[in-house]
């Protein structure tokens, strides 16, 4: 009998720390941990396995705790709340996460005992590194990080270029807003990118390795280095990996080392993140030179982001042919969404390419919140763009989604519904590239202030005739002028509420009004006296003193002192404080 | 070897090569503001962008290695509009003056910040040259101009304007090389009018090559600036000796000859290749009341030409002279001078709205010329002889401000005055007399119509500057500033045979108030020593001396070098002109930086004029190893500077100047500042 706790970083957030603290203390059993299936909606979440069968509970509290150790005492009814109900147990087609969630990611045993470090043991066994290339390019796998660059590619071009030292790199500086599967993967299942990396370096002719991680995830920092010693210790990795034998110098002696980065967005983008690894300002460069060829050091690097390497152990155990049978004829394999705003069940989902849209929303992530109507999807973060609700049936795969104006980019969906504003959301994701802006090239460092400076003035009700115009023309030049990705996709937010959401803006630029009711200048509060109780709470609240009532009669809001922060709004219990 | 197409060019260049480099190889010039030979690529600026084949991207040329069969386009409308866009980006965050104030206020585009930097540097003979190729009479102009440059002088905001005017007579006297005038091109063109607009075109034309013959009524050439200004303000000598070197250069006057009395237009028309017509505006307005006609009542312009003519001028022991302008005082000033004992000024309005220059009312005033406020002839009366005895005053109020924006005078019903004098000089305004230009067509004022731009009246080849034309009379600097420009327009004429488009150019300019100046050390004017008022009023000599050289020196040194020291190399300045840029459109946050350790011996930074190039710091790095500078900070708010705040002088700099020289603003700049071509 074992129980196992979720604490990836979500997990831990819901409260996985106490729930396992108490189990730990109080099962009679031994408790382990686990990282995030995926389902972050329902953490902290317990498996309890019996020998038979598994059981899993879900949202568990200390009292859920409490219940799952009198169920194992013997009491048949205890925890029932707690179960999880059928209809949350589909898990989708893993690959990338096919162990997250399910094994100990702290325990290379667990790692190995579902075939873990096979894949590598093949290539070194009996694979050459062009028939590994080979396999990755009959898989037809496209980089997961959000330029979609073919894999194989990439490594044959690292393998053809000379250098008498060469790299292979993780990307894991995940920093789309609303992005979180490389941490998932990270935190649940380490050696599934370390196996990848060790295949990927066999494969070029690697003897080093980096793992370039933000610094903001601390706990993926930890078990990766856990898993990085237990896989040395296991001689997979370091001196005479292997076991030596007639393996090629390189991999013979490949190690891997971590790299924490500072949290600059853009070291992301694959040149930034070289110079960020120098030392050097975290800045994009031209290209060419291609890493492949000139990278870090100057050497000959292979960049593949956290998704991408996690994939690889599991294609060449199955052949490239059985990835390349999911998918869709140009988009082959699964791909890991984060799913987040006003989503129903908010998490992580593999779905396999060709799906819809909408299949992710609606069947992976149960629809939208609180029963409300499905407005908009952004895909692809503060890069990508927005995919209205009517073309919401768009098929998952790289061509399709950019032919909306969005991008896959790195699996970012944000579910946005009837209460939000699309101007505001262009602005929110503006404001964040802005700030992530390398500085470097004018369209982008000067391009994209400007086009927020006028979307922060269309939000505050001083937009102006032809700034839709302006915003469309500045935002084409940024595209084209920019040198690197953020720069020529940051405009895509705003581009696409444009195209789909012109109205909106119309309307805050003619009519000044918010129908989301998102844009405060733009609103009037009122209250309504019907409903209002007279409770007083709005009016103490008011920092302006605009709102008048006596004690137990309707209360009124003065609109020459309003300045719309909405805090009466926030308060009232009654629902009688109306935005319009 | 590779073969591509650049601009439907075939072109054969060498393998390895990059667009930008095969482009200037032969010479398809492609914009860019961050390239520099001696460095790695960059690709900051977002200038050079081209197209390539049916691709639709941009490609940036600086880092885009052709290849065989390759098609470039460099200058396709969509190239040149994401160009535009970048520009006007970079503008849209770029603070300061391509040029200083008080050239942008000089009617005549004197170079100030210049020759105040050459006189401050002891340099007269070429303070003399720069100031004449605007003006070619400093020493003259320096003395009498209004001004208008000194009004725009920043240092106003510190402390006081520079004398740039007492700096531009000071350079006068030390007359450098004149400039070589092109070789003949066998054009000749006539000039009516001696005065400081005609004798301007004149010269300028001359050194063009052209053969010049100026036309004159008066007995002698100067115009306004002979007969209009007194003595005491400007003596003739000095005029004389300018007028002197223009005639040196070869342009011939003609003097005593009057068109409409000795010659025709239509005569000048068919015997010279162009005619340009700058007569001036001599006729004073009369005040349009009962007794104009009485004896003892003189116009303004009359009577000082009358006494610049030397005598037929009589005066009586009152005088009133009616107006608030410069004619105005130097009509009371010389009323005192020719032993009135009484001198009025009668003035509609107050002292506050008086168009005189300040100086000119301080010194009448000194010297004892008595002010008369807010009142109007309503009438001159006479005695039984015909002759004035006085003038009826009417006293005024100020009103609502009119369109001029000064407050209008307003009659105060039942009030009057009467000043009893014997001499009343009417100084309220001027006009041409065109007898003889009866072709030409006329504004309601009476004026000559031109085109704006090229100073061309409806006929053709016959052009016209100064007060006869447009708005009519106007101080003397800005009829040579017409006169240079439409000796230019001339020119144009006469060579090219039409007209060159010459859009005012684009310019930075930044509003600065006295809080930019806050830390300006505090440094009097110099001031212009006057004769004791009683003593100058007396006589016609002149009212002061002008600077020694250590005055002038002193005074020059005050000059704070608003303008940009980088204009005439600055590439940013010249893409923006080339791509008519509207930087406007992008209005939004403007970094404003102190500059922050402006104590380096060698190297000032501007980093309000910084466009993030990188040139400085990669030149640094790159070609000197130095690496004194980096950059700072992200997005928008990236600024470039040494490490960890230090100030540049306590780095490895070495003081080469080579991110000076890279810099293609005013961003880093040597302490010497470059000159104008």
């Amino acid at each position: 009998m074992k129980i196992t706790v979720g604490k990836g970083s979500c997990g831990i957030a819901a409260g996985a720390d106490a729930v396992f603290d108490l189990l730990s203390e109080k099962a009679p059993c031994p408790v382990t941990v686990t990282g995030c299936v995926g389902a972050c909606y329902l953490e902290p979440i317990v498996n309890v396995d019996t020998g038979g069968a598994v059981r899993t509970y879900v949202k568990v509290d200390e009292n859920g705790a409490l219940e799952i150790v009198k169920l194992l005492a013997g009491e048949e009814n205890s925890a029932g709340d707690y179960a999880m109900k059928p209809e949350d147990g589909e898990n989708g087609q893993r690959i990338a996460l096919r162990n997250c969630g399910l094994i100990n990611p702290e325990n290379i045993d667990d790692y190995m005992e579902r075939d873990g470090y096979k894949a590598a043991e093949k290539c070194a066994r009996s694979l050459s590194p062009p028939q590994v290339i080979q396999e990755i390019k009959i898989s037809g796998r496209c980089g997961r990080g959000g330029a979609g660059f073919p894999t194989w590619f990439k490594w044959q071009a690292a393998r053809d270029s000379e250098g008498d030292k060469k790299y292979v790199i993780c990307n894991a500086d995940e920093g789309d807003p609303g992005a979180f599967m490389d941490r998932a993967i990270l935190e649940g299942d380490p050696h599934a990118v370390i196996e990848g990396m060790i295949i990927a370096a066999y494969a070029i002719g690697a003897d080093e390795g980096i793992v370039y991680v933000r610094a903001e995830y601390p706990l993926a920092i930890v078990r990766l280095e856990k898993a990085l010693e237990q896989s040395r210790e296991k001689g997979f990795l370091g001196e005479n990996a292997f076991g030596g034998g007639d393996l090629p110098e390189a991999a013979r002696r490949f190690d891997i080392r971590i790299k924490e980065g500072a949290g600059a967005f853009v070291c992301g983008e694959e040149t930034a993140l070289i110079a960020s690894l120098e030392g050097e300002r975290g800045m994009p460069r031209l290209k060419p030179p291609f890493p492949a060829q000139k990278g870090y050091r100057k050497k000959p690097s292979n960049i593949n982001n956290v998704e991408t390497y996690a994939n690889i152990p599991w294609i060449i155990r199955n052949g490239g042919e059985a990835f390349a049978a999911i998918g869709t004829e140009k988009s082959k394999g699964t791909k890991v969404f984060a799913l987040t705003g006003k989503i129903a069940k908010g998490g992580l989902a593999e779905v396999p390419m060709g799906c819809t849209v909408g299949d992710v929303v609606y069947k992976n992530g149960g629809g939208v919140k609180d029963g409300k109507e499905l407005k908009a999807v952004q895909l692809g973060g503060p890069s990508g763009g927005c995919i209205p609700k009517r073309l919401t049936d768009t098929e998952i795969d790289y061509g399709s989604l950019a032919a909306t104006g969005a991008i896959m980019g790195s699996g970012g969906m944000v579910v946005m519904d009837e209460t939000t504003c699309m101007v505001d959301m262009a602005r929110f994701f503006l404001d964040f590239t802005c700030k992530e802006s390398c500085g470097k090239c004018t369209h982008c460092r000067i391009g994209n202030r400007r086009m927020l400076e006028i979307l922060e003035r269309i939000c505050r009700g001083e937009g102006k005739e032809g700034d839709i115009e302006l915003l469309t023309e500045l935002g084409g030049e940024i595209k084209a002028g920019s040198l690197c990705a953020l720069g020529q996709t940051a405009p895509n937010p705003v581009l696409t509420t444009i195209r789909y959401f012109r109205n909106e803006y119309e309307e805050h630029i003619v009519d000044k009004k918010c129908a989301a009711r998102q844009c405060k200048p733009l609103l009037t509060f009122s209250i309504d006296g019907e409903k209002c109780a007279g409770c007083t709470l709005c009016a103490k609240k008011c920092p302006y003193g605009a709102i008048d009532g006596a004690v137990k009669s309707a209360h009124a809001i003065d609109a020459e002192k309003c300045v719309k922060c909405g805090s009466c709004a926030d308060v009232c219990k009654f629902g009688a404080v109306n935005t319009k | 070897m590779i073969k591509l197409t650049v601009n439907s060019k075939e072109i054969t260049a060498d393998a390895g090569k990059t667009i930008l480099e095969i482009a200037r190889e032969n010479g398809i010039e492609i914009p860019t503001l961050c390239q520099d030979e001696r460095t790695q690529m960059y690709g900051s600026c977002g200038l050079c962008t081209v197209e390539i084949g049916d691709s639709p991207r941009l490609f940036r040329a600086c880092s885009t290695y052709a290849e065989d069969k390759m098609v470039v386009r460099t200058d396709t409308r969509r190239i040149r509009e994401n160009r535009k866009v970048a520009l006007e980006l970079l503008l849209s965050d770029h603070t300061g003056d391509c040029r200083p104030p008080c050239s942008l206020a000089c009617p005549a585009e004197t170079n100030c910040q210049e020759y105040a930097r050459l006189i401050a540097e002891g340099d007269y003979g070429r303070a003399w040259s720069l100031i004449r190729e605007k003006v070619p009479f400093p020493a003259s102009i320096g003395r009498v101009c209004p001004r208008p440059c000194e009004e725009a002088c920043r240092r106003r905001l510190a402390d006081e304007p520079v004398a740039i005017a007492a700096l531009k007579a000071f350079a006068g006297d030390f007359p450098g090389e004149e400039k070589a005038s092109a070789p003949p091109t066998g054009k000749k063109v006539a000039v009516i009018g001696g005065g400081p607009g005609g004798l301007s075109a004149a010269y300028y034309l001359r050194l063009k090559g052209h053969g010049v013959t100026v036309f004159d009524a008066q007995p002698e050439a100067g115009g306004m600036l002979r007969y209009g200004i007194p003595e005491y303000r400007l003596p003739k000598d000095i005029l004389r000796r300018e007028i002197d070197l223009i005639v040196q250069t070869g342009v011939e006057i003609k003097t005593g000859v009057k068109v409409g009395r000795d010659m025709t237009l239509d005569g000048l028309r068919g015997e010279f290749d162009a005619v340009i017509a700058a007569v001036g505006a001599w006729s004073s307005s009369g005040m349009r009341c009962p007794g104009e006609d009485l004896g003892g009542v003189i116009g303004g312009i009359d009577f000082l030409r009358g006494v610049a003519e030397g005598g037929g001028v009589s005066i009586g022991g009152k005088v009133a002279v009616v107006g608030g302008g410069n004619t105005a005082m130097d009509a009371c000033r010389t009323a005192l001078r020719l032993g009135a004992g009484e001198v009025y000024c009668v003035y509609r309005r107050t002292r506050e709205e008086m168009p005189a220059e300040k100086d000119e009312i301080v010194q009448a005033e000194e010297e004892g010329v008595i002010f008369r406020f807010l009142a109007a002839p309503a009438e001159i009366t006479g005695g039984a002889d015909g002759k004035v005895e006085g003038v009826r005053l009417q006293i005024m109020r100020l009103g609502e401000p009119d369109a001029s924006g000064r407050r209008a005078p307003v009659p105060v019903p039942g009030e009057e005055e009467v000043l009893r004098v014997d001499t009343v000089i009417s100084a309220i305004g001027q006009k041409p007399e065109l007898s003889g230009f009866e072709a030409l067509e006329k504004t309601k004022w009476g004026t000559i119509i031109t085109d704006e731009r090229t100073f061309m009246t409806g006929l053709s080849g016959v052009f016209a500057v100064g007060d006869a034309t447009g708005k009519g009379a106007d101080i003397a600097v800005s009829a040579i500033g017409e006169g240079r420009k439409c000796a230019e327009a001339v020119d144009a004429f006469l060579t090219a045979g039409g007209f060159p488009v010459a859009e005012s150019p684009y310019l930075v300019k930044s509003e600065k108030t006295p809080e930019d100046f806050s830390e300006v050390e505090k440094r009097p004017r110099v001031k212009i020593k006057n004769r004791p008022a009683s003593e100058r009023a007396r006589d016609f000599r002149e009212t002061g001396a002008g600077f020694s050289k250590e005055e002038a020196g002193r005074e020059a040194s005050r000059c704070l070098s608003c303008g940009c020291g980088d204009y005439y190399d600055c590439k940013l300045i010249k893409y923006a002109n080339r791509y008519a840029v509207r930087p406007e459109r992008f209005g939004g946050a403007v970094h404003r930086y102190k500059v922050p350790d402006d104590d380096h011996p060698e190297i000032v930074r501007n980093p309000e004029k910084c466009i993030l190039c990188g040139l400085c710091v990669r030149v640094c790095e790159e070609v000197k190893g130095i690496c004194a500078l980096g950059f700072s900070g992200r997005g928008f708010d990236t600024t470039v500077k040494p490490a960890l705040d230090a100030r540049l002088r306590d780095t490895a700099c070495d003081s080469c100047g080579e991110c000076a020289r890279a810099c293609p603003t005013g961003a880093i700049m040597t302490r010497k500042p470059p000159e104008s071509p």
